[in-house]
């Protein structure tokens, strides 16, 4: 069975390239436009992997990370957390939160792949 | 895979477009509170999204340039540089400018031009004074590839890689079995030797956290930091060491001394799993029990750096404190592409449509409870209708914020001090009515901020506060949504305006007008009151180009003014475009709809006017010439003529035309089917709609009629 | 309870279901726990639907254990993941089980 992914950022364009990216190599794809549709989204179907932004209105990605690791289904699904070159201080307080991996923006979809294919295959 | 990419950028131009007019309000509004941190944000994140996104595409254009805003933008949120008009005004052309690089982007294969990338330059060097001290991109340290000095070359050609990991690394979600699963995507994994060594008696055995080491020997064509780069994040408080192919037996035996194992049993791991030789350990071992001063330890590429990324956490996590989190506003839609919308919108007039057929039948059936059924279901299919109709309805508010970047602009322009007001933004309208309202709007704006109000000389004179005021208002009266356009300038020139109406022979000298009939003149072609043309105005596209605009949306415009008080415009237009008021004729067989706003009356022609029609095409109106268009030559329908014929006198920009029909068949409200591409030549024709019965009626194209008719009765005029 | 348990013929016979992952390797550690002083056991992989290090760290923890009380531990039916996990770790021979490779692996 594939591995479901949930993508949580406000750009729509970007979500749709990622999930173009991660669909083509099979995954399944989860989208939420931010950290609130995001926490929504969780008691769906079961995720394997979180891909969230951290500047998002309503709910930011730190914010939405820590609630989600509060989820006893959640406490220990890898999150990967994008981060910009600007904001090396956002990493540490994602990976604080309990976002222990990341790609930095702008990235190319093959990087993100490479980042997911790290944690889980298809 | 590619039409998918397409369709993902066509919604980076749509969702960038609509961020850069986020950030265009946001950044007039921040002139006016320069220390608003929300609204700070706000502009950051929009140029934060445009760079994250533009990425993805690969638009490395974009990023250029929107990373240098961005860069800005950072160091005004963390109150680096403050906010004056200077910057506002750099950061509005370089919002300009990205808006540029999008267009550009949606105009596939186009590029900037020289006076483009001229200006970006120019931005580029302004922008570079705000940004300070560049803090560069995040140093990628590669390590220098260690020169051999002697000792023996270990191994074939493979790599190994030797890893114990962070307790914690399973509570995170990474699991070792994933990074090896991606090893070999990257190479072969020759052999591995797991090592529970670790893992304590069962009592204290902790099942969340990870005992295992592994020794892997792993060959790969990648460079040092791909193969790293699989490691990055368990690096922390993890020891990962990569050795490289033919690495120096010191190097590994280095490796034995350092790893917590037993020095025995990892020699033999390294000569089961082929790093080494028996012999390669053997020597190697001896060699360090005799230093020689070459044991220095060497060869890990990549090591627990864990005191200097504390430093690194730390001050991150400083600078954290300062940044202020904005919170935006609560924006929960969904995005539907728009042609979605209108091909629902269109099934569902076929719904109506087909839902009166059914009601008809029923009628004639008959059948009581099936009428009944059938009034209910049309009655719910009227509610889907207008529901879908909503579902296209959108707030003018965002077409009125856009002027508030003209105002600004044009005011400086003209060298006057201009406020623009903005009323009733929340008033809905059709998507389709608020594009094109756009560029009319746009010319009764500039037009009344040059001609409406005065110079600040003048306003001074008049007694009037120095800042002029524009108005933009709307509201929905009875069906339909009416926008104002108010000045408090001078007011026209009723006299002055009379008089060019006489000079260019649009009203007789000894013609009675009201004052109302005399503003509207400035709506005639070629009227023009400007003593002097200036820069935004006299262009030629003049006043009677807006009409001819707002009435081929089925709207009117009018006009009020008050001598030095002001001038108000005022355009209704119908709320959708889908839908129309219509006057439903029929000829033979067939029937046809005139849209009902477009009809002033309807005459029985006498068997004397019928005879007559033979001879001329006009028709004597008490005492006027109208000239008809018989809809049976025009579309060319056989058959006998009828019994009876009437004429529906129609008008359009000030022209009357009368249409000879055989039957009226009376009022209609009917939704309205653009006719397809086959048929965008036909003249007469504007549209199609289905009738109750299943019959196809054609909407008629009165404004082309009137004009055919009009320029028939000019020929024959000039003949005679 | 991801673990069944019933003995028959002097041997203990487990059966775990489910995940063997970090989601439930805490649960499936203390139910292990007990059995592992049974004199004969044979855990049943055949349910296993899912297994990362976790998983594999308490099948070495229960090997070791009983092999250094010299008991007897047999792993059985081995489940596509299971097989997966052993391959790649190179942990076969540790356990020393006769393993079903299936012809699509």
């Amino acid at each position: 069975m594939a591995k479901t992914i949930l993508v949580v950022d406000d750009s729509a364009s970007l979500r749709q390239v990622v999930s173009i990216a991660l669909k083509g190599a099979g995954y399944e794809v989860i989208e939420a436009c931010d950290g609130k549709d995001a926490l929504s989204k969780l008691n769906g179907a079961k995720i394997h992997l979180i891909i969230s932004d951290v500047n998002m209105p309503n709910m930011d990605g730190i914010t939405f990370v820590k609630e989600a690791k509060k989820l006893p289904n959640y406490k220990f699904t890898p999150i990967i957390m994008l981060t910009t070159e600007s904001q090396e201080g956002k990493k540490a307080e994602g990976q604080a939160a309990g976002a222990k991996a990341w790609v930095v923006k702008p990235f190319q979809p093959a990087q993100m792949l490479a980042a997911v294919s790290k944690l889980i295959m298809p | 895979m590619s039409i998918n990419i397409d369709q993902a950028l066509q919604t980076f131009i749509a969702e960038a477009r609509e961020l850069l007019e986020d950030m265009e309000n946001s950044l007039l509004q921040l002139e006016s509170s320069p220390e608003d941190a929300e609204i700070i944000g706000a502009i950051f994140r929009a140029a934060h999204t445009i760079k994250g996104s533009a990425g993805l595409f690969g638009l490395d254009q974009v990023v250029g340039f929107t990373h240098i805003v961005e860069n800005v933008l950072d160091r005004v949120r963390d109150a680096s540089i403050r906010i004056e008009g200077d910057l506002v005004a750099l950061l509005l052309e370089s919002r300009d400018h990205m808006t540029e690089l999008v267009n550009v982007i949606a105009d596939q294969g186009g590029q900037l031009d020289d006076a483009a990338l001229g200006r970006e330059q120019a931005l580029r060097k302004r922008l570079h004074s705000y940004q300070g001290v560049q803090a560069g991109h995040a140093a990628v340290v590669v390590e220098p590839e260690i020169e051999s000095s002697g000792g023996t070359v270990a191994g074939p050609d493979n790599w190994h890689l030797s890893l114990r990991f962070d307790r914690e690394i399973l509570k995170n979600g990474m699991d070792p079995i994933s990074f090896f699963r991606y090893l070999e995507t990257l190479g072969e994994i020759v052999s591995i030797v797991t090592l529970p060594d670790a893992m304590p008696p069962v009592e204290e055995m902790n099942a969340e956290l990870c005992y295992l080491g592994f020794e892997i020997n792993f060959k790969s064509d990648a460079d040092k930091n791909t193969i790293a780069s699989v490691f990055d994040f368990v690096r922390e408080n993890s020891s990962i060491r990569i050795l490289p192919p033919h690495s120096k037996v010191a190097e590994f035996i280095d490796l034995i001394k350092t790893l917590p194992e037993d020095e025995k049993r990892l020699g033999d791991i390294l000569v089961t799993i082929g790093a080494l030789t028996r012999q390669e350990l053997d020597e190697g071992l001896n060699a360090q029990k005799n230093p020689d001063g070459s044991t220095a330890p060497l060869g890990e590429i990549l090591i627990g750096q864990r005191s200097v990324e504390q430093e690194v956490v730390q001050a991150a996590l400083d600078k954290q404190n300062q940044v202020r989190e904005s919170k935006s506003k609560e924006n929960k839609y969904v995005r539907v592409q728009a042609d979605k919308l209108d091909e629902l919108i269109n099934l569902v007039g076929e719904l109506v449509i087909a839902g009166a057929g059914a009601n008809l039948l029923a009628q004639r059936a008959n059948d009581s409870s099936l009428q009944e059924t059938t009034s209910t279901m049309s009655r719910l299919v009227e509610e889907i209708r207008d529901g879908a109709l909503k579902l296209r309805m959108v707030p003018i508010g965002d077409t009125f914020s856009r002027f508030q970047r003209v105002v600004r602009d044009v005011s400086k322009e003209l060298g006057k001090d201009i406020d623009l007001v903005i009323s009733g933004a929340e008033t809905e309208l059709d998507k389709t009515v608020v594009e094109k309202i756009g560029d009319p709007l746009m010319h009764l704006v500039r037009n009344a901020m040059d001609h409406g109000i005065e110079s600040a000389e003048k306003r001074l004179a008049a007694g009037k506060p120095v800042k002029g005021m524009l108005k933009l208002n709307a509201y929905h009266d009875s069906g339909s949504i009416a926008i104002e356009i108010s000045d408090d300038g001078g007011g026209l020139n009723r006299d002055r305006i009379l008089q060019k109406g006489i000079e260019r022979g649009l009203v007789q000298p000894n013609q009675i007008l009201t004052d109302q009939e005399i503003y509207n003149l400035i709506f005639e072609a070629g009227f023009s009151t400007a003593e002097a043309v200036t820069n935004l105005s006299g262009r030629g596209v003049g006043m009677d180009v807006v009409k001819r605009n707002i009435v081929a949306l089925r709207g009117t415009v009018d006009l009020e003014s008050a001598a030095g008080q002001g001038t108000t415009i005022r355009i209704r237009l119908p709320l959708t475009l889908a839908i129309i008021d219509g006057f439903l004729v029929g000829v033979e067989k067939s029937s046809y709809v005139v849209p009902l706003d477009m009809v002033l009356e309807c005459v029985e022609l006498t068997e004397s006017e019928r005879q007559g029609m033979k001879e001329r095409s006009y028709l004597n109106l008490r005492g006027e010439v109208l000239p008809l268009v018989p809809l049976r030559a025009h579309f060319e329908i056989e058959g006998s003529h009828a019994k009876r014929e009437n004429v529906v006198v129609v008008q359009y920009a000030g022209q009357k035309a009368g249409l000879v029909v055989d039957e009226l068949l009376g009022e209609f409200q009917t939704v309205i089917k653009p006719l397809g591409k086959l048929f965008s030549n036909l003249r007469g024709i504007s549209g199609s709609t289905i009738l109750g019965t299943g019959e196809v009626a054609l909407i008629l194209d009165v404004p082309s009629l009137v004009q055919q008719a009009a320029n028939a009765e000019q020929k024959i005029s000039q003949a005679n | 309870m991801p673990i069944r348990a019933e003995t028959r013929n002097g041997i203990c016979h487990l059966a775990i279901e489910g995940e063997m992952t970090i989601y439930t390797a805490a649960e499936l550690k203390s139910e292990l726990a007990p059995h592992l002083s049974e004199p004969k056991t044979e855990i049943d992989l055949s349910g296993v639907s899912e297994m990362d290090s976790s998983g594999l760290q308490l099948l070495i923890l229960a090997k070791r254990e009983t092999s250094r009380h010299g008991r007897i531990l047999h792993l059985a039916g081995h489940s596509q993941a299971v097989l997966d996990v052993l391959d790649i770790c190179n942990m076969a021979a540790y356990f020393g089980d006769p393993l079903i490779i299936s012809s699509n692996a």
